[in-house]
Order: structure tokens, then C-alpha cells, then sequence
């Protein structure tokens, strides 16, 4: 249980979305206003992911090596995602690089 | 809206310093866990409206399907090397790779399991990703090829970064881009509890 319970319903839920977004069931005033709805939550969701953060003395204490180690690892996943996606580069683009003539 | 974001994490943090009672942590990942179902829910309906996508990719084959799937591993791969750099758990780090630069959800997926300094590692993480970014994306694209211009995108390709590809390459790579946000987006609360679990 735990997080592996936790995956089922965070895909049950986007699922769900999107079937209903796929059927256009919402329509009208709430449909127009899906953006604003969906800004205030995620505003609403990292102000309590910033409390949590903030109420953590371990976070607090040691924010200048997490900015550090952040910066490394958002290097390396920006570098990798580069590389691996040049090996099938090639499968990609059929028309394009090779058959010009 | 990057403005908003940055302010209500500071605002939450400045709150949860010197206001909030310890107390309340406990009940607060109950309210993040609603608020998180009602965000992913939403974010369901963004894709779900985007019909032609499966037109699109029956159009340029399955192949197209390649690009997230590498973005996705090496992202996860690039995190484990960094983790070993920075001695962080491997899983830990491959989760935190595993976040695509989608940093509202893995940080709070994070944050909910009780996982704070990593949540806060990578919510920094994946802005920096996002940020940097949308920084080097022309750069990458005229110098090292369009496709490499949406790898460094990951799921941030669908929405903030799809912009920034689109005028830096042509019709096909945006279309391309799309797509790959779009399965990356949706793959990130699949993968980053499924690595997290790896080992622990």
C-alpha cells in the first residue's frame, strides 16, 4: 500500500479527467473558467508544499546545498534526455536528413 | 504565473517558519492530497481535449512515441548519475530525474510521502530544469538538432517550453514536441512512485 496505492488513484484520477475532457462534459461558465480553477489549485497546492517545507528545520538549514545539489541534478537530466534522444534521432525524422535526393 | 508560483511556495514556507504549529503538519498533507487530486484531475481534462493527438500520432507512426521514451529514461538515467555525484539514494535521485521538470507535481508527490528535503530538492530541481530550459532550447536547437531542442524540454514540451521549440524549429518538431509533453506529463505520476518504491 502506500505510494503504489497512491499511483493507482493519481492515474484513476487523470483518467477520469481526461475521458471527461475527451467527451466535453463540462461545458458552459466552468469550462471558460478551467484554467483560473486550475491556477488557484496549484497556487493553493505549493502554499501548503511551502508550509511543509518551511515547518521543516532539515529543509531550512540546509537550503543553499539543496540549491546546489538541485542545480547538479537538473544538469545531468537536462544532459541525459539530450543523449538519449539523439541515439533514436535517426528512427524519428524518416523524410527529412537522409533522403533529400 | 512564475511569479505567483514562486511567491506562494516562498509565502508557504515564510508561513510554515514562523506561523504554522507543528501540529498542523499532519493535516496539511491530507489538504495537499485534495488539492493535488483536483489539480491532476484538471490536468485529465487538458488532455483529454486534445483530440487530434491520437490522429497525430497514427499519422507519423509510432515512432514518434520514441522521443518521450527516451526523454523519460534519460532523465531518469542523467538523475541516478547525479545521485551518485551527490550521494543521494539511487531511487531517491531517479525519482527526482523522474520529474521531468514538472516541478508542481513530483514535489508535492514527494512531499506527500513524507519525503520533505527531497520534495524541496525537487521543486528546485525541476524549476532549474525548466528555467535553463527554456534558456538553451534555441541555442540547442540550432546547434545540436531540433529533437535535442524538445529532449531538454521533457514535460514542460506541452505547455511552458512548446512556445519557445516552436519558433526555434519547424511545424513537425513542434507537433513532435507536443506529444512528448504530453506522454511525459502523464507519465510522471506513473514512474516517479514506481521508482521511489525501487530499492526502498
Amino acid at each position: 500500500m502506500g505510494i503504489l496505492a497512491d499511483l493507482v488513484k493519481y492515474l484513476g484520477i487523470l483518467f477520469v479527467g481526461a475521458l471527461i475532457g475527451y467527451n466535453d462534459v463540462i461545458k458552459g461558465k466552468i469550462a471558460d473558467n478551467l484554467d483560473i480553477i486550475q491556477d488557484i489549485c496549484l497556487l493553493f497546492l505549493l502554499f501548503t508544499m511551502g508550509i511543509t517545507i518551511g515547518l521543516d528545520d532539515e529543509v531550512v538549514n540546509n537550503l543553499f546545498s539543496i540549491g546546489f545539489k538541485a542545480l547538479i541534478m537538473s544538469l545531468f537530466t537536462i544532459t541525459f534526455s539530450i543523449i538519449f534522444v539523439r541515439l533514436i534521432k535517426k528512427f524519428v525524422y524518416v523524410k527529412e536528413n537522409k533522403d533529400e535526393h | 504565473m512564475s511569479i505567483k508560483i514562486f511567491a506562494s511556495v516562498i509565502l508557504g514556507a515564510l508561513a510554515g517558519f514562523f506561523i504554522v504549529p507543528v501540529e498542523i503538519a499532519g493535516s496539511l498533507g491530507m489538504i495537499a492530497d485534495i488539492g493535488l487530486m483536483v489539480l491532476l484531475f484538471f490536468v485529465g481534462i487538458d488532455i483529454g481535449k486534445q483530440k487530434d493527438i491520437l490522429d497525430t500520432i497514427k499519422n507519423m507512426g509510432m515512432r514518434i512515441l520514441l522521443v518521450p521514451l527516451f526523454v523519460i529514461i534519460g532523465s531518469v538515467v542523467g538523475g541516478m548519475l547525479a545521485g551518485i555525484v551527490l550521494s543521494i539514494p539511487i531511487n531517491e535521485a531517479g525519482a527526482l530525474g523522474s520529474g521531468l521538470g514538472w516541478y508542481t507535481l513530483s514535489a508535492t508527490i514527494l512531499s506527500r510521502e513524507g519525503f520533505i528535503t527531497l520534495s524541496a530538492l525537487a521543486f528546485l530541481s525541476n524549476v532549474f530544469r525548466e528555467v535553463i530550459g527554456l534558456v538553451i532550447i534555441p541555442f540547442i536547437a540550432k546547434k545540436l538538432g531540433y529533437l535535442e531542442a524538445v529532449a531538454v524540454g521533457g514535460a514542460t514540451s506541452m505547455d511552458t517550453s512548446l512556445p519557445v521549440i516552436a519558433s526555434s524549429t519547424d511545424g513537425e518538431t513542434a507537433i513532435i514536441a507536443f506529444v512528448s509533453g504530453v506522454i511525459c506529463t502523464s507519465s510522471v505520476p506513473i514512474i516517479l512512485p514506481i521508482i521511489l518504491k525501487i530499492g526502498a
